[in-house]
């Protein structure tokens, strides 16, 4: 049970996701690399507007708990999480910004090169 | 899940309301729902992860019709009887008793 | 669970509503089962609703417009650099910091439900939990930005931030004209959490406004 004294250290502590880099990344930075279309009843990290679209990794973030799999009591699946950037136009339609971009942090298991 | 919590890219759901300086909580029963919600996760029973599934199953009407932790009590309650804390039975007996007992 | 949510707010000597009801039946069953201690509760309350918030941010900030050196290392690592100051913790364990610039303007939401930095900026108002802005923010962010008075040229790039993980992001803003020689101290009082989740930029300050 947490005790009043303690919720202090226990908040300065968190609850860090993030796991030792001991797994191989299949993705690096400036890679293009498609969203997969996927529609798990369970948990998934990977919003719908982002399925089948095409991005490129900005950013390796390095290895975490899979959230899609933690969610659903299988462990923590550890891979690598990255920063992947879709142009508007590729997630809206082009009638969107020319310009504008979203970044969306995605891990391995939701990624196939493109 | 392809549940109603995956919002990004949907219309119709209306301006955005900003309230300036607004309170970090607006009534006292939110204070305790978040605490509530932080201090049974401490027990491990679950992760993060699960808390938000737990919360992204609410109705969807329902979900679109509360406010913020009403959805996080919807998400407590489901943990908590799910991971075997409390029953289903005992917290509606207590809900019972203490409508019984509140002020009319 | 009752489908009858009473979503009125119960004032003094009113009758509680179903809402109210629910949570004092969990806490009071918690509480007796010896699961949960109300000390520890009232414990967390008070450090969200006075000791952590977006000042802690403003610090960030200001620090960062004062020191080159500082802000290289939080462009750097976000979370090290943050930590430096004595910011961390829970739901900002992995910190990456945007920087706002006059070609680029970051804006961070979460779509799927209210992942926010909590050891800078404190809990998430309400608006950036509710279906509006989780919707609209990656679909029209500069429909979002025009709402909430902000004005972004065709020329800059909006940088939308789905925080889809436990990663969280905060934004640096543009340091106002009319701040030359501030102290941190001054820098950070104009320092908005908007700014930091780029839906606003730092106005700058009129003249004699310095404090």
């Amino acid at each position: 049970m947490l005790r009043a004294a303690d919720v202090g250290t226990v908040l300065l502590k968190g609850g860090p996701a993030r796991l030792p880099d001991d797994v191989a990344p299949r993705f690096k930075a400036g890679d293009r690399v498609v969203a997969r279309t996927l529609n798990p009843t369970g948990h998934t990290r990977l919003p719908r507007y982002a399925r089948g679209r095409r991005g490129v990794v900005d950013r390796d973030y390095g290895v975490f708990v899979f959230a899609d799999a933690s969610a659903m009591g299988q462990g923590k699946k550890p891979q690598h999480l990255y920063s992947v950037r879709f142009a508007a136009r590729e997630l809206w339609g082009p009638a969107a910004s020319a310009r504008d971009v979203v970044f969306i942090d995605l891990w391995d298991d939701h990624l196939d090169p493109a | 899940m392809n549940g109603i919590h995956d919002m990004g890219g949907m219309h119709g759901l209306g301006p955005i309301d900003r309230e300036e300086n607004e309170p970090v909580f607006h009534h006292a029963w939110e204070r305790r729902a978040f605490a509530l919600n932080m201090a049974a996760g401490f027990l491990g029973d679950w992760n993060i992860d699960m808390s938000r599934y737990a919360r992204e199953q609410m109705p969807p009407a329902e979900y679109l019709a509360t406010s913020y932790y009403e959805h996080w009590l919807w998400g407590l309650e489901r943990l908590l009887v799910e991971k075997g804390l409390l029953t289903r039975t005992e917290i509606e007996a207590r809900v019972a008793e203490l409508r019984r007992r509140a002020p009319r | 669970m009752s489908d009858h949510h009473d979503h009125d707010h119960s004032e003094e000597g009113s009758p509680l509503t179903e809402t109210e009801l629910r949570v004092r039946a969990l806490e009071s069953l918690l509480v007796e089962k010896g699961l949960v201690d109300p000390a520890a509760l009232d414990a967390l309350i008070d450090t969200y609703e006075t000791k952590v918030g977006p000042r802690n941010g403003a610090h960030v900030v200001a620090h960062a417009w004062a020191d080159p050196a500082y802000k290289a290392r939080l462009l750097e690592d976000g979370s090290k650099a943050i930590a430096e100051l004595g910011y961390m913790g829970r739901q900002g364990e992995d910190m990456v910091v945007l920087e706002n610039t006059p070609k680029v303007h970051n804006m961070v939401v979460c779509t799927l439900c209210s992942c926010y930095p909590w050891p800078v900026l404190g809990l998430p108002p309400v608006w950036y939990k509710s279906a509006p802005y989780r919707s609209r923010a990656v679909l029209d962010p500069r429909g979002v930005l025009r709402e909430l008075g902000v004005e972004v040229p065709e020329d800059v790039e909006v940088r939308v931030w789905d925080s889809t993980s436990e990663v969280r992001y905060l934004v640096l803003p543009e340091r106002p004209r009319g701040t030359e020689g501030w102290s941190e101290a001054e820098l950070a009082g104009i320092v908005t959490r908007d700014s930091m989740i780029g839906v606003a930029k730092v106005p700058a300050p009129a003249r004699g406004a310095r404090r």
